[in-house]
C-alpha cells in the first residue's frame, strides 16, 4: 500500500505529521553521528571526541522528550486512526530506541576515554571496527529504509543483525581466549568486550526499527520473532 | 479562495470600499422600513375610517324613539267581548291607539290633520299591544300607560335633532314636528333601547325590522356548513396528504383544488342552483341549500389548510411511530392528527367566517327573498346577515340606513367573535415537540 | 473565511483536491474486501440493491449481523450506509419510487416479500433516529405507546412494569421516574434521545438499529448513550450507522465501510481502525477525503 502522509483534508495534520517524522529522522541523524564519532574516538584515540559526544548525548535525551511531547499532542488533538495512527506510533518507539542508541553510543565514548587512558592497543580492535561497520550500515538503511517506507529493504537490514550477533559471539569467544592467555590484560579487554556489547545493542535497536517500518506500512507487528503477523 | 488570493486589494483598500457604501445602505435600509410603516399606518387608517363610519352611522340603530300613550282596552273600542286568539286577530288595536293619541291631543280635529296625528305611532304599534292583551288578559277593560314604537319617520326626525337644532324633517310636516316636540319636551317621546331589532325579522317599516330571522338563517347556514365542509375537507386532506400515491391523477385533484379555491363565489351559487333546487329539488331559500352551497365554497379553502397543517407535522413524529411498528391509520390517528388539528380548526373558522359573510352564491338559491319569519329548522325559508345588510341598503327608507350599519357591526362582532375562538383554540390546543 | 483573508498565505487545498480525484478514481469495481459475514448472523443481507426512482442507491451489498453483535456502518454522507440501515426495517417502504433488491432475513424470515406484515417485522427490529423524535405526550405514553398498539401488556400493572424496565434498561429510570407525566420533550436531548432507546426497547425487540444516534448530543450525552449500546449488547443485536468514526471504534465489534452506494470493507473494528485492509477505508478513516 502506498503511503500518503500530505493528503489530509487538514493541511494542519499534513504538517504536524511531517515534522514529527523530520524531526525523528534528524534526531536518528544525530545518533548515527553520536554512534560513528564514538567509534571513531575509541579507533583512533581521541578523547576530545569522546568528550563531545557525552556532551550531545543530552541533546539525544532532549530530542526524544520533545518528540514523544509532540506524538502526544497529535493524539490528543487528532485522534489519528489506521497508518496515521501507525505513524504516530512508531514514531514514539523509534525515538525510545534511537535514545537507547545514543546511550549505548556514550557508553562507547566512556570506554574509549578509559582506553585512551591506559594507552596502548588493545586486542580486538579489528572486530570493534568491523561489527561497528555493520551496525553502522543497518542503522542508515534502517532509517532510510524509514523515510522510503522501504519494507524489502527493512526486511533485509533485519536480516544483517543475525550476522551481527553472530560476529559478535565469535569476537566474545575470542577475545575470552585472549583473556585467559594473558590475565593482565583483563580489565581492558573487559572494556572492549563492553563496547562490541554495545555495537551489538545499536544493531539490536536498528533491528527494532526495521520492525517498526514494517509495522508502519504493513501494520502488522512482527517483534519478538511473530514474523507470521505479516500478511 | 485561490481567486481572491490574486485580487490585489489591502485590507485598507477594502474597508475603504466598505465605508464608502455604508451610509447609502443604511439610507436604504430607513426608506425601506418607513415603507413598511407607511404602508401598516394606511392599513390602521383605512380600517379606523370603516369603522367609525359603520359605529357613527349604526350606533343609533340600537336606539328607538318610543311615545308614551294613555291606552284603554275599551272592549267596544276594540269590538271583542273576550280575549281568545280569534278575536284577537280581528280586534281593533289601531283603534284604540287612535284614541289614546286623540286624548293626548284632544284639539286637533280635521281629517288630514288626525291622520297625520295617527302616523306619528308605528303601523306596528298594535301588534305590539295585541301581543300584551294576549299576555295579559285581565287587561280588558282597563287603561294603562304603555311606550310604542314611534313611526320611522318621527325616529328620523328626533335623531337628526341630536346633532343639529332644527333637525331633518324630511317626510315629517310642520304641525307633526310641533307634536313631536310637546311629546318631547313633557317626556312622553324617548329614546329607548331597540329590542324590536334583536327580536324582529325584517319589514318594510324600519323601526320593526330586526336581524333576529336573518342572524338565525346565518347560524343555520354554517351549521350545515361546519358539519359537511370540516368532516370532508379534513377527511380528503388526510387523504391525499398521508394515504394516496403521488402520481398524475393526485397531481390534478391538487391542482383542481387548488383552482376550485379561485373560482368566484357565484359559480357555487349557480350551481347550487342547478344542482340542489332543479335536480334534487330542495326547498328554495333554505339554510340547506345555502350550507350545501357554501360546504361547496368552503371545502377547497378547508383542504388546503387542513393539508398545510398536515405537511407542518415534522416527518420525525411519523418515522418514529412508524418505527414502533404503528400502522398507518395509527400514525395519522394518534399522533399526526392531534398536531395537526389546531391548524385544521384555524383553517376550518377562517373558511366559516368567510362563509359567513358570502352573499352572491345565496342570492342564486333565493336566499335574497322577503322574509319576516324566524326559521325555525334547516329547512324553513330564511335569509342571512350579509344578504339582509344587501336589502336594507337597497331599501329607499332613511331609517335603513342606520340598520344596515347596524346589521354590518353585529356581523363584524359575529366574524370577530369567530376568529378569537380561532386564536383561542390554537392556543389551546398547540403542543410544542 | 476566504472572504475575509484577501491576502492570505500561498493557496492551501489546491494539491488535496487532485489527491481526492485520484482516490475517487480508484473506485471504478468494488469488491467488498474482509469478512462480511460471520456464523452466527441475525440478519442475513444478500446481494442487496437499492433503487430511488432511476437512481442507484445500494449497490450488491452482501453482509451478515451477528447475534448480540454491534456492527457501526460508516462512510462519507450520501453513501448509503442510512439507506441501507432503514432497509433492514423497512423504513425504506414510505419512501416513493424506492425499490428494494437481494435476500434480507432475520433469523431466516424473510424481511421484504408480499407476505411480510412490516407491523410485526417493525416490533422486531426498532430504531432510533438521528434527531431525539419523542411524541408530544409524557413520558410514560411515549414509552407505553409500543406495547399499547402491539397489544403486549394485558394489565396496567403489567404496562407499567414494562415501563419502568424499559427506562431502567436505557438508564433513564432514576433522571424521570418522579415526572412520568411530564412532556418527553421537556427532557434534555440526551435524555430524549435514551428515552427514545426506552421507547424502541419497550416491545423487545430482536434488532435495534441506530441512526446517527449522537449527532445531536453533546459529548457527555454522547458518552451516556455509548455507555447504553455496550450494555444494551448483551440482549439485542444493533447495526449503527455514524459519522463519528471514534465512536464506530468505541461502540462496534465489527465495521462496514460503505463508499458510494457499494460495501468496501467489513472487518473486525480493530482491524478497520489500525489497519484498514482497502485504501479507500484508509483514506475515510484517517480524513484524507470528505
Amino acid at each position: 500500500m502506498d503511503m500518503h502522509f500530505d493528503q489530509h483534508i487538514s493541511r494542519q495534520f499534513n504538517e504536524d505529521l511531517e515534522s514529527l517524522k523530520t524531526e525523528m529522522l534528524e534526531m536518528g541523524g544525530l545518533v548515527a553521528r553520536q554512534v560513528a564519532d564514538a567509534v571513531d574516538a575509541l579507533a583512533n584515540a581521541d578523547s576530545e571526541l569522546a568528550e563531545k559526544v557525552l556532551q550531545v548525548e543530552e541533546e539525544i535525551d532532549r530530542c526524544e522528550m520533545e518528540l514523544d511531547e509532540h506524538a502526544t499532542l497529535i493524539i490528543a488533538k487528532r485522534q489519528p486512526a489506521a497508518s496515521d495512527l501507525r505513524m504516530v506510533m512508531s514514531v514514539i518507539r523509534i525515538a525510545r530506541d534511537l535514545e537507547r542508541m545514543g546511550d549505548e553510543a556514550s557508553k562507547i565514548a566512556k570506554m574509549a576515554i578509559a582506553l585512551t587512558d591506559e594507552g596502548t592497543a588493545p586486542r580486538g580492535y579489528t572486530e570493534i571496527r568491523h561489527i561497528a561497520n555493520a551496525v553502522r550500515k543497518m542503522m542508515n538503511d534502517a532509517l532510510d529504509a524509514y523515510t522510503r517506507f522501504d519494507v524489502e529493504s527493512a526486511l533485509k537490514t533485519l536480516a544483517e543483525d543475525e550476522q551481527v550477533d553472530m560476529d559478535y559471539r565469535s569476537a566474545i569467544r575470542e577475545l575470552v581466549t585472549y583473556m585467559m592467555e594473558d590475565p593482565r590484560s583483563i580489565s581492558r579487554v573487559m572494556n572492549v568486550l563492553w563496547t562490541l556489547r554495545s555495537l551489538e545493542r545499536i544493531g539490536d535497536h536498528a533491528k527494532n526499527i526495521c520492525e517498526q517500518v514494517v509495522y508502519l506500512v504493513k501494520g502488522a507487528d512482527i517483534r519478538h520473532g511473530n514474523k507470521k503477523n505479516l500478511r | 479562495m485561490t481567486d481572491l488570493t490574486q485580487t490585489n486589494l489591502t485590507q485598507k483598500q477594502v474597508r475603504e470600499r466598505i465605508a464608502a457604501r455604508l451610509a447609502s445602505r443604511h439610507r436604504k435600509e430607513k426608506i425601506f422600513r418607513g415603507f413598511g410603516i407607511a404602508s401598516i399606518a394606511f392599513g390602521v387608517l383605512a380600517v379606523l375610517v370603516l369603522f367609525t363610519d359603520i359605529i357613527s352611522k349604526g350606533s343609533s340603530a340600537f336606539v328607538q324613539s318610543q311615545i308614551q300613550l294613555q291606552v284603554n282596552y275599551d272592549p267596544a273600542e276594540l269590538g271583542i267581548d273576550k280575549v281568545d286568539q280569534e278575536s284577537l286577530a280581528w280586534a281593533n288595536f289601531d283603534g284604540v291607539i287612535r284614541n289614546a293619541l286623540r286624548e293626548r291631543f284632544p284639539d286637533v280635529t280635521g281629517r288630514s290633520e288626525k291622520r297625520e296625528l295617527y302616523s306619528l305611532v308605528s303601523s306596528g304599534a298594535g301588534f305590539d299591544l295585541r301581543e300584551r292583551l294576549q299576555n295579559n288578559p285581565e287587561l280588558l277593560g282597563q287603561s294603562e300607560t304603555v311606550w310604542v314604537n314611534a313611526d320611522d319617520d318621527v325616529d328620523t326626525y328626533v335623531k337628526s335633532l341630536s346633532k343639529s337644532k332644527d333637525g331633518f324633517l324630511g317626510r315629517t310636516s310642520e304641525q307633526k314636528a310641533v307634536w313631536i316636540n310637546a311629546l318631547r319636551d313633557s317626556g312622553e317621546l324617548k329614546k329607548r333601547f331597540n329590542k324590536t331589532f334583536f327580536t324582529n325579522g325584517d319589514s318594510r317599516e324600519p323601526e320593526q325590522a330586526g336581524i333576529r330571522a336573518a342572524l338565525v338563517g346565518s347560524l343555520f347556514t354554517l351549521l350545515v356548513t361546519l358539519v359537511l365542509s370540516f368532516p370532508i375537507g379534513v377527511a380528503a386532506a388526510i387523504y391525499l396528504e398521508e394515504f394516496a400515491p403521488k402520481n398524475r391523477w393526485t397531481d390534478l385533484i391538487e391542482v383542481n383544488i387548488n383552482n376550485l379555491a379561485a373560482v368566484p363565489s357565484i359559480v357555487f351559487g349557480l350551481l347550487g342552483l342547478a344542482i340542489f333546487i332543479n335536480f334534487f329539488e330542495l326547498p328554495r331559500s333554505a339554510p340547506l341549500v345555502g350550507g350545501l352551497v357554501l360546504t361547496l365554497m368552503t371545502l377547497p379553502t378547508i383542504i388546503i389548510s387542513s393539508r398545510a397543517s398536515l405537511k407542518s407535522v415534522p416527518p420525525s413524529i411519523r418515522e418514529a411511530a412508524m418505527g414502533m411498528g404503528a400502522s398507518r391509520m395509527q400514525v395519522v390517528l394518534h399522533h399526526v392528527l392531534p398536531l395537526a388539528m389546531p391548524g385544521m380548526l384555524t383553517g376550518a373558522i377562517i373558511g366559516m367566517a368567510q362563509a359567513l359573510g358570502e352573499t352572491a352564491p345565496l342570492l342564486m338559491i333565493g336566499m335574497v327573498a322577503f322574509i319576516v319569519d324566524v326559521p325555525h329548522g334547516i329547512t324553513d325559508p330564511s335569509t342571512v346577515l350579509p344578504v339582509q345588510i344587501f336589502l336594507w341598503a337597497d331599501s329607499p327608507e332613511r331609517a335603513f340606513v342606520e340598520r344596515t350599519s347596524a346589521a354590518i357591526m353585529v356581523l363584524l362582532a359575529v366574524l370577530i367573535t369567530m376568529n378569537t375562538c380561532a386564536v383561542w383554540l390554537r392556543k389551546k390546543l398547540e403542543r410544542r415537540w | 473565511m476566504s472572504t475575509m483573508t484577501l491576502n492570505a498565505g500561498p493557496a492551501a487545498a489546491v494539491g488535496d483536491s487532485t489527491a481526492e480525484q485520484n482516490l475517487v478514481n480508484t473506485k471504478a469495481d468494488i469488491k467488498t474486501v474482509g469478512s462480511p459475514f460471520c456464523d452466527d448472523a441475525k440478519l442475513r443481507m444478500r446481494n442487496v440493491n437499492v433503487f430511488y426512482g432511476e437512481t442507484q442507491a445500494i449497490h450488491d451489498v452482501s453482509l451478515d449481523i451477528g447475534r448480540n453483535q454491534v456492527v457501526a456502518m460508516i462512510g462519507p454522507s450520501g453513501c448509503g450506509k442510512s439507506t441501507f440501515l432503514r432497509c433492514l426495517n423497512r423504513m425504506n417502504d414510505t419512501i416513493e419510487g424506492c425499490r428494494v433488491e437481494g435476500e434480507l432475513s432475520l433469523d431466516g424470515d424473510p424481511i421484504y416479500g408480499a407476505k411480510v406484515d412490516v407491523v410485526p417485522l417493525r416490533a422486531r427490529v426498532g430504531m432510533v433516529f438521528q434527531k431525539p423524535n419523542p411524541f408530544p405526550k409524557s413520558i410514560y405514553d411515549n414509552v407505553a405507546y409500543g406495547p399499547k398498539i402491539h397489544g403486549i401488556a394485558s394489565r396496567r400493572a403489567e404496562l407499567d412494569e414494562i415501563v419502568e424496565n424499559s427506562l431502567r434498561r436505557a438508564g433513564l429510570w432514576n433522571e424521570v421516574k418522579d415526572r412520568l407525566d411530564k412532556p418527553g420533550t421537556g427532557l434534555s436531548g440526551g435524555q430524549q434521545q435514551r428515552l427514545c432507546i426506552a421507547r424502541a426497547i419497550a416491545v423487545s425487540p430482536e434488532v435495534i438499529l441506530m441512526d446517527e444516534p449522537c449527532s445531536a448530543l453533546d459529548p457527555i450525552a454522547t458518552a451516556r448513550i455509548e455507555e447504553l449500546i455496550d450494555e444494551l449488547r448483551e440482549n439485542y443485536t444493533i447495526a449503527i450507522v455514524t459519522h463519528s468514526m471514534q465512536q464506530a471504534a468505541r461502540v462496534s465489534q465489527r465495521t462496514a465501510y460503505f463508499h458510494l452506494g457499494k460495501l468496501v470493507e467489513v472487518n473486525d473494528t480493530e482491524t478497520v481502525f489500525t489497519n484498514p485492509e482497502h485504501e479507500l477505508t484508509e483514506a475515510y478513516i484517517t480524513g484524507r477525503f470528505g
